[in-house]
């Protein structure tokens, strides 16, 4: 395997064993995150998504990103996180936002030469806020959705729309931003702390 | 395990279906103009559940749906205020808003294979890229949920789980051993896959027959008029 590897590497195309590994993570990456969303599956607390799966995706994510050291990595698996959220039902929105966020997290990470610690972790905060785009429904066109529903009442209206008020999209958007360094951070923390002493690294 | 999998539709068409019911249905593109067909759109996700034989989802999901529509209107009906009414409205609001959308997603997920979906996507030209990426995501989803099941109780019985004694401890027990044996599976499922030609030069073939049926057109007709009423609404 390490044949292939060495022999792979020095072209910029990404071989098959990038895109497998990528495969591998983005699996790993969402099944941690469908647990934790699952833990706030009471529709109330869904804005804290925005926080928890930033800090705790942050440590499969620096694992990720040892990985990574070709141009394109990052931005296929942010494609293709955005797409699953698009998938399992949260609108098109991240499916916008991953390709977007992707492409500048990976011009992030290529300014360090995919070495650079800071850099990976500005990377993550700016892959975090694909999460962002699962909210921005709520925000966007509020009254026009809700106008379709005046069967409900317009008392009804008017409390969804308090409850989505538009201040509370800055600031989902800056903790998604935020949580995604400091989960990155978590993430090297391990990585120093178990990963490189069991060699996986 | 999949033997008896029901009306089986390209996945092309579900991938359709999904865009118009998550751009009509929560996005709300469109309107009033296009108000009336939401409720259709709404229910197609369970009928195709049901034509795929997953009745346990499907009835799940119309009893979560019709529960918090049911909750919505005699709470109007009612006219409740204070605190508990906001609640109701928030959950499920958001229930039902993206309910349909979730169901939709997981018919997609449950009733397409690895190869099938392969397949539709070779036929809309999607790059390798992606789609290997993506197969070998798709293989090994049930790994990594296997993996963490047993680490979770393995963990419980040393009281690291929810309620336990340890449970602050929970993010670092659990995910360092799944990533770890995950990472090592992953090592040889990449071995085995390059094995297999994956990643290689050669153009790989494909034994699933993707094509459109009868149920297809009748889908694709059905997510056509909401596109159509949505351009008529510009339009005018």
């Amino acid at each position: 395997m390490d044949g292939i590897m060495t022999q792979n590497s020095q072209k910029e195309k990404l071989s098959g064993k990038d895109l497998i590994n990528i495969g591998i993570y983005a699996a790993i990456y969402l099944v941690i995150m469908t647990a934790v969303s699952m833990l706030g599956f009471i529709p109330i607390m869904m804005p804290m998504l925005a926080v928890l799966c930033p800090l705790v995706g942050g440590i499969t994510m620096m694992l990720f990103f040892t990985k990574v050291k070709k141009f394109g990595m990052i931005t296929i698996i942010t494609v293709i996180i955005g797409a699953f959220l698009w998938v399992t039902g949260m609108g098109y929105w991240p499916f916008i936002f991953g390709i977007i966020c992707g492409v500048l997290a990976d011009l992030v990470a290529r300014s360090g030469n995919y070495t650079s610690k800071k850099k990976a972790v500005l990377s993550h905060g700016i892959m975090s806020i694909t999460i962002f785009g699962c909210f921005l429904p709520l925000y966007l066109d509020i009254n026009g959705y809700f106008a379709t529903r005046t069967s409900f009442g317009s008392e009804y209206i008017e409390a969804l729309t308090k409850i989505f008020q538009p201040w509370t999209a800055p600031v989902i958007f800056g903790c998604s931003f935020v949580f995604g360094i400091l989960g990155a951070l978590l993430g090297q923390h391990f990585l120093k702390k178990h990963f490189e002493k069991a060699g996986i690294v | 395990m999949k033997l008896d999998r029901g009306i089986l539709m390209d996945p092309r068409t579900k991938l359709l279906i999904l865009i118009t019911v998550t751009t009509f249905a929560l996005g709300g593109a469109g309107g009033e103009a296009t108000a009336k067909m939401v409720p259709v759109l709404c229910m197609v996700p369970f009928v195709l559940l049901l034509t795929a034989k997953r009745f346990k989802t499907a009835l799940i999901g119309i009893i979560l749906f019709a529960g918090s529509s049911l909750l919505l209107s005699s709470a109007n009906a009612h006219n409740m205020g204070g605190f508990l009414y906001y609640m109701i409205l928030g959950c499920c609001g958001l229930l039902g808003r993206f309910l349909p959308c979730i169901m939709m997603g997981r018919y997609l997920m449950e009733s397409t294979t690895v190869s099938e979906f392969t397949a539709a996507m070779k036929k809309i030209h999607v790059s390798d890229n992606i789609i290997i990426p993506l197969s070998v995501m798709f293989r090994f989803f049930p790994t990594v949920m296997d993996e963490a099941d047993s680490i979770g109780s393995a963990m419980k019985m040393r009281g690291i789980s929810f309620g336990g004694k340890h449970s602050s401890k929970m993010i670092e027990y659990r995910l360092v051993p799944l990533m770890t044996c995950c990472v090592n599976i992953g090592e040889e499922l990449s071995a085995a896959a390059l094995t297999r030609g994956l990643g290689g030069k050669v153009k790989r073939t494909n034994i699933c027959k993707v094509g459109f049926h009868f149920q297809d057109y009748i889908a694709i007709a059905i997510c056509i008029v909401p596109w159509i009423l949505l351009i008529m609404d510009v339009v005018k």
